[in-house]
């Protein structure tokens, strides 16, 4: 990881439209994204800086898509932010209420062999379902940090910012042997996940 | 490429691309290990919920909320801040001092920056600095702040989305999908935010559609503020009268444009109730950015049209246009000057009208007549952004709604023995 | 619970008949089937589309929702149409205060000062009033049921 330069680090916030990206964006950024109670309200991105530990990160805030092949421009504008910043960190942040969802993006990020980091969002509205998320078991099964918060309420942002520098390529073979019963150390180094893109 | 042994033992080339069956599988496996489902009682707020979606008691509630809407606008903007405060500021304070202290009522610069001497109220004068400020700040200020908070309770709640739902057999018809809705009344707002919003339109037919639509028939919240105050009884004509063309050529274009209207899925979220801070925080960059943008904007409108009526070019194309302007649309020849301000700012274009000596029904006219013609420049801009051809297609289509439905307004108005 | 439902259906029932009377009356003297009265502080003027047409139409449907939800009325179901009847009543009473208030501020246009006196400010309150603004005090029924939540979750 880049961890050591001064340069600024790129973090990309993609997930489902409508969970709370504009808010987590404007929690750790101190930015003014319009945030609202529709999917659809970013249609484009918005740029914001976030200074965690002495490493600077440019956080952008990209547009909802429910999966990687565009349905509309605005979606259109979320695939090619990540494909024009393939070094990018990408944070995927999730509905906690609709985990499946969130988890489909998130695996096809993940196939881009882009180190990445989960935000589970709205775990205020996923508490008041009855939902339970077992965030330290996803981080175990997918092997990248997952962090719980609450945008609205600025639950884990905290943790969320320091978090962002142990991204992880994750590696889908160990997905799948972790989710067989297998118990996978660590194997780091494997390179990239192997996306035609990169 | 994935090969898929089984439901237990799924096996994966390094170098693979998930299909998305399997990435649904793996989604699958993944959530049934982490994510647990308690049981879930079902509350007022969810069944709320859904009877606002239900047509015989949704649109019931949509229109209440129409109601709501409408009513507080008038009663803050009309009532309590222009006619209450401002137009006593302004008529009786204002618009006297700078008469007494402007040298000079004859000069060029006394009309530019006064306007007319004998003026008693800040409508009629028509300075930059008497009805380019009473415009901006006295009226559509207080029109700007009550509707954007209105409107900021209506995207935070929840409600735009399950609107999207109740219109969406409406809005088929014309082209689009209920997801319009939420450009739609964006733009009763401002267009600018509204045009970038058709982004989450899925084709380019239904964008374009759904651009052109908002750039002729959708009045922006300044306009609406103006409106108000310049013809109270008449703007639920005028809004009936944008309805019907919104329609009308919506059906149009879809027939002729070729290109697919596919179904979507609306995601409804649940109702939340908007947080304060967020509310606080929308108004307070969107009146800022108003002020930023709109009121020097609306000065230099005021400066640029009284310029040009100095040196003289708008009563030459006033007369240049005076046939297609009095037999075509039926409304007098002056109005060729608040068409050029409507370029500008389309609110600033309805208060100058309202200085034109003319009937009730040529003042209706022309009122549909600058709603409907060309987008102001703000607007205009974005549109360039957002695609070239676009905006030129956009721009044909403008002036042939223009001549079509003026004329026919016209015609209408001449059965109607009112014209 | 069956005891309670039945008294509280009659009492729902009962109010949904009359803002549904309401209703129908608004729009009937705006329409000018019948000249606008005033009947001890009630009022309805029926003078403007937007207040009396579009507004009785809304009334109308917030009694017919009150109607429809008054059978077992205290199930989740029914008690939600109560609910949706009931805010309907109140965005129409609300908006009528909000009115008088935005109007009851400033002075008259022809006065030379900006605030109205606040003898002026209270008398834009006073009676006639509306009726949806008159079944307010009725609708503070509802209002108890639901912070007590005394209807079924299911």
């Amino acid at each position: 990881m880049a961890d050591s330069t001064k340069n600024k680090i790129t973090v990309l916030m993609v997930g489902n439209p409508n969970v709370g990206k504009s808010a987590l964006f404007n929690r750790m950024t101190g930015s003014n994204a319009v945030v609202s109670n529709y999917p659809g309200t970013t249609v484009d991105f918005t740029k914001g800086t976030l200074i965690e530990g002495r490493q600077e990160y440019e956080i952008i805030d990209v547009p909802g898509t429910y999966s990687l092949e565009p349905r509309d421009a605005a979606e259109e504008v979320a695939v090619r932010m990540l494909r024009d910043c393939p070094d990018a960190i990408v944070m995927i942040v999730f509905d906690a209420t609709k985990i499946d969802r969130g988890l489909y993006i998130a695996l096809e990020v993940m196939e881009r062999g882009m180190p990445c980091i989960v935000a589970v969002n709205m775990m205020d509205a996923a508490h008041d379902k009855k939902i339970t998320v077992d965030t330290a078991g996803l981080q175990r099964l997918l092997g990248v940090p997952v962090v719980a918060t609450t945008a609205t309420s600025g639950e884990g942002i905290r943790e969320l910012a320091e978090q962002i520098r142990k991204a992880q390529v994750a590696d889908l073979d160990a997905i799948l042997k972790r989710l067989n019963g297998e118990n996978t150390a660590k194997k780091q180094v494997s390179g990239c996940g192997g996306c035609g893109g990169c | 490429m994935v090969a898929v042994g089984g439901a237990e033992q799924m096996v994966l080339s390094s170098d693979a691309v998930l299909s998305s069956d399997a990435r649904w599988e793996m989604v699958d496996r993944l959530t049934r290990q982490t994510v647990t489902y308690g049981t879930y009682k079902r509350t007022l707020g969810d069944v709320l919920g859904e009877l606002t979606v239900k047509p015989l008691t949704g649109i019931p509630v949509a229109v209440a909320a129409l109601f709501a809407f409408w009513s507080i606008f008038c009663s803050f903007a009309g009532a309590l801040v222009t006619d209450g405060f401002m137009v006593k500021l302004f008529d009786a304070h204002w618009l006297p001092w700078l008469q007494s202290l402007w040298p000079d009522p004859a000069s060029w610069h006394y009309f530019v920056f006064v306007g007319d001497p004998l003026a008693d109220n800040c409508f009629e004068a028509f300075g930059v600095l008497t009805s380019g400020l009473f415009v901006s700040i006295g009226v559509v200020l207080p029109a700007i702040l009550i509707f954007y908070l209105m409107m900021t309770v209506l995207e935070d709640s929840g409600y735009l989305p399950r609107l999207a739902v109740l219109v969406d057999s409406v809005l088929h018809r014309v082209g689009l999908h209920g997801y319009a809705i939420v450009p739609a009344i964006l733009g009763l707002g401002c267009n600018v935010p509204a045009v970038t919003a058709t982004r989450i339109l899925e084709t380019r037919k239904q964008r374009f559609i759904m651009m052109s639509l908002l750039a002729i028939f959708i009045p922006c919240g300044a306009q609406l503020g103006v409106m108000l105050e310049v013809i109270p009884d008449m703007v639920g004509m005028v809004f009936l009268c944008l309805i019907v063309g919104f329609c009308l050529f919506g059906y149009i274009l879809n027939k002729v444009i070729p290109g697919e209207n596919p179904e979507i899925l609306v995601d409804v979220p649940p109702y939340h109730w908007p947080v304060k801070e967020n509310v606080a925080k929308k108004l307070c960059n969107r009146t800022k950015g108003f002020l930023k943008e709109a009121v020097p904007f609306v000065l230099f409108g005021v400066l640029v049209v009284n310029l040009l009526y100095l040196g003289g070019v708008i009563q030459a194309l006033a007369a240049f246009f005076e046939p297609l302007f009095v037999t075509w649309f039926g409304v007098p020849k002056e109005t060729v000057g608040p068409l050029i301000a409507a370029f500008l700012r389309k609110d600033l274009a309805i208060a100058q009208l309202s200085v034109i000596p003319m009937t009730a029904y040529q003042m209706f006219a022309s009122v549909v007549l600058i709603s409907i013609y060309f987008p102001c420049v703000a607007t205009f801009v974005v549109m360039l952004r957002e695609g070239w051809k676009e905006l030129i297609a956009a721009l044909a289509v403008l002036f042939v709604v223009v001549f079509a439905y003026g004329g026919l307004i016209h015609a209408i108005g001449i059965l109607l023995g009112v014209a | 619970m069956i005891q309670k439902n039945s008294i509280s259906g009659i009492y729902i029932g009962l109010l949904g008949l009359v803002t549904l009377a309401c209703g129908l009356a608004d729009i009937f003297v705006w329409a000018g089937i019948n000249a606008g009265f005033q009947v001890g502080i009630l009022e309805i003027a029926g003078d403007d589309f937007f207040r009396w047409a579009w507004g009785g139409f809304i009334m109308v449907c917030a009694g017919l929702f009150m109607l429809a939800g008054s059978r077992k009325a205290l199930s989740l179901q029914q008690f939600a149409k109560v609910t949706l009847g009931t805010v309907l009543v109140w965005l129409i009473a609300g908006t009528d205060i909000f009115a008088r208030l935005c109007e009851s501020i400033p002075a008259g246009e022809e006065a030379p000062e900006f605030f109205n006196s606040l003898s002026g400010f209270i008398g834009g309150f006073a009676p006639p009033y509306s009726p949806a603004i008159i079944l307010l005090p009725f609708t503070l029924v509802i209002l108890y049921l639901l912070y007590t939540q005394a209807y079924d979750t299911d």
